[in-house]
């Protein structure tokens, strides 16, 4: 009987409650950002201009809250002045502070930065950054870069680039390129006649689209530096749907025989095209995988707009949707693990997700009309071409859902955005 | 004197054996929720977390403990019968249905109180995003009867650097966990001295 209670007792002395915790808080990381102090004798403007922004950067896709600067009880710029209670009490999670050292007599600044884990009372991260000072922008999109990347774990993403067309009358189409928080924009190419579909080359010097400047749905590469244009003037009637391989060396693209559109992959070296698809029914919107083995496309062949994946070697296809009847335009993400693409039930159309080894699908989006999805190169927001009206604009959704956000409105309608490597 | 000492110790082999052979057949009639280590999932909380008016129309009291219903039946090796069946009175012995019965009650009791605290720890745990990969950490917490947290150790990471800091994080906001202080000592004791919070990055099954 001894023996039994002892077992008895052992086994409870190594049994702990345990209690899961899957959900976590809806609420978003609190981080202040002080504005950088100056050695003396220099302009007190660079310190207020770095920090603020850096905190516009961070605060861009809404994935983090601010401490108003009325409501900061210090603005220290070195670890010495720097006291963790003083942000505790405000609840901060993240403090960024910071200092312009010196400025040499070609202009250019010494900055240094750290930032602080609150909760953990430690210091998380120090740098040290050399730039002109006409050209706060860029560095302040370094120092964001790096602050996002050791709060997230993910890559900083605030020096990619957006494409995208504009339509800002009935005739007028306009291929455009701007800095991800819609600065610095440039036009590309101008025409009466519709653009779609631009994708940028993994080096982000080219960008291919197509354009009916001639009557068909024609492939263009345009150069990014010289502005040179180059018909890929494949086979068949129409191309459409360009995408650049993760290699640069192909594209995979949509050619037309006689109407009936399949998937090619075209190498831009060779000019050679290769048959991926060859079916009656419409295949098209072809997107790589992240490896290049495979190709997600949309095809009608089961009577509706499904998604299917074609191994770009064996050709043995997979149908990846069987949700409602309408998935169309999907794209991997950055892991290749999972896809994203637009669902359509009952007459709304909106972005959604699902992991390639699951059954379920999960809509992302509540707006209605949502098309041509796009995701940042760290897998963590998707921009997506939406209506308001019969106006265009761009929305974006971070994947946790938590930030709904949509991007500055320009003066006309937007579409088919394509986020730059 | 050796003899007698050989003897001594045939006779203590003996009852050492019997011991053991006795203590062998009496684990095949314990009870395994008896001794079995308490894990409440997400799921189980949900149902007590849940204001009860949802479910409770069509099954009113049923629910609550429909978890616990289904674990004792598999551990009993009773797959068909229904959940309700386990708390027939078949047996005459009353004492057994009342230590059951005090079981549950306790057992109710750190399900609340589990409730409780995973519902302040999921509202200050800012979890990192992360679609692909399913993450665990598992932090071993040491609470003062007052509720006070005297200390946290992550006994087992995830080895994802920002998950495991997000856990740190949220238990770095928690110093308090008052809720204990209305509980039994006796159930503190074995129940909330020492716990263990399980973070998952999500409720998949990989």
């Amino acid at each position: 009987m001894r023996s039994f209670i002892l077992i008895l007792l052992s086994s409870n002395m190594f049994s702990l409650l345990e209690i899961e915790i899957i959900k976590g808080s809806d609420n978003l990381s609190k981080v202040a950002f002080v504005p950088f102090g100056i050695e003396e004798n220099l302009d007190e403007n660079y310190g207020l201009q770095i920090s603020t922004q850096i905190e516009k950067n961070m605060l861009l896709f809404g994935e983090f809250e601010n401490l108003d600067k009325a409501e900061m009880l210090s603005f220290p710029s070195s670890e010495e002045d720097f006291y963790y209670r003083d942000w505790k009490i405000m609840g901060v999670d993240y403090s960024v502070i910071g200092k312009i050292n010196s400025i040499n007599m070609l202009g250019n600044l010494n900055i240094s930065y750290s930032l602080f884990n609150i909760n953990r009372r430690i210091k998380i991260l120090e740098g040290e950054i050399i730039g002109r000072e006409n050209n706060i922008e860029g560095i302040a999109k370094i120092i964001s870069n790096r602050i996002y990347e050791k709060i997230t774990g993910l890559k900083g993403i605030f020096d990619t680039k957006l494409a995208y067309i504009v339509n800002s009358d009935a005739e007028t189409f306009q291929m455009c390129i701007s800095d991800i928080d819609g600065k610095n924009e440039q036009i590309l190419f101008t025409s009466a006649a519709p653009i779609m579909s631009p994708d940028w080359s993994p080096d982000r010097k080219k960008i291919a689209y197509v354009s009916f400047e001639n009557g068909l749905a024609e492939i263009f590469i345009q150069d990014l530096a010289s502005g040179e244009r180059e018909s890929i003037q494949a086979l068949g009637m129409t191309n459409s749907a360009p995408v650049w391989s993760p290699d640069g060396k192909s594209l995979a693209l949509v050619v037309s025989f006689s109407g009936n559109p399949d998937i090619f992959s075209y190498s831009i070296n060779n000019k050679r095209l290769v048959r991926l698809t060859n079916h009656y029914g419409i295949d098209t919107e072809p997107s790589w995988s992240p490896d290049s083995k495979k190709i997600i496309f949309t095809s009608d062949r089961s009577g509706s707009p499904q998604l299917y994946e074609i191994n770009t070697q064996s050709k043995r296809k997979k149908r990846l949707t069987r949700d409602g009847n309408y998935n169309a335009r999907g794209r991997y993400f950055p892991d290749g693990k999972s896809i994203f693409f637009v669902h359509g039930n009952d007459g709304n159309f909106q972005i959604a997700t699902k992991k390639l080894s699951s059954r379920f699908i999960e809509t992302l989006t509540s707006t209605s009309l949502d098309e041509s999805p796009t995701i940042s190169p760290n897998g963590n927001i998707i921009i997506y071409a939406t209506k308001d009206g019969s106006k265009g604009y761009l929305g974006g959704i971070t994947l946790d859902g938590k930030s709904r956000f949509s991007l500055p409105v320009k003066n006309g309608s937007v579409r088919e955005p394509a986020w730059s490597p | 004197m050796n003899k007698i000492l050989i003897s001594l110790n045939t006779f203590a082999l003996i009852l050492l054996f019997l011991s053991f052979t006795f203590s062998i057949f009496s684990i095949t009639t314990l009870k395994v929720d008896e001794i079995q280590p308490i894990k409440v999932n997400f799921f189980e909380l949900i149902d007590i977390a849940e204001p009860p008016n949802r479910v409770s129309v069509v099954k009113p009291k049923e629910n609550i403990n429909e978890a616990d219903l289904i674990k004792t039946q598999e551990s009993n090796g009773v797959k068909n019968a229904s959940g309700l069946e386990k708390y027939k009175i078949n047996k005459p012995d009353i004492k057994k249905e009342l230590s059951k019965i005090k079981l549950s009650k306790e057992r109710e009791a750190i399900i609340k109180i589990s409730a409780i605290i995973q519902d302040k720890i999921s509202s200050v745990w800012i979890k990192p995003n992360s679609l692909s990969k399913i993450l665990v950490a598992k932090v071993l917490i040491n609470l003062a009867p007052s509720g006070e947290v005297l200390n946290f150790e992550m006994v087992e990471p995830s080895k994802n650097i920002v998950f495991d800091e997000s856990v740190l994080i949220a238990i770095n906001k928690m110093s308090f966990f008052e809720e204990v202080l209305g509980l039994e000592r006796k159930l503190f004791e074995s129940n909330f001295r020492n716990f263990k919070l399980v973070f998952k990055s999500s409720g998949e099954i990989e």
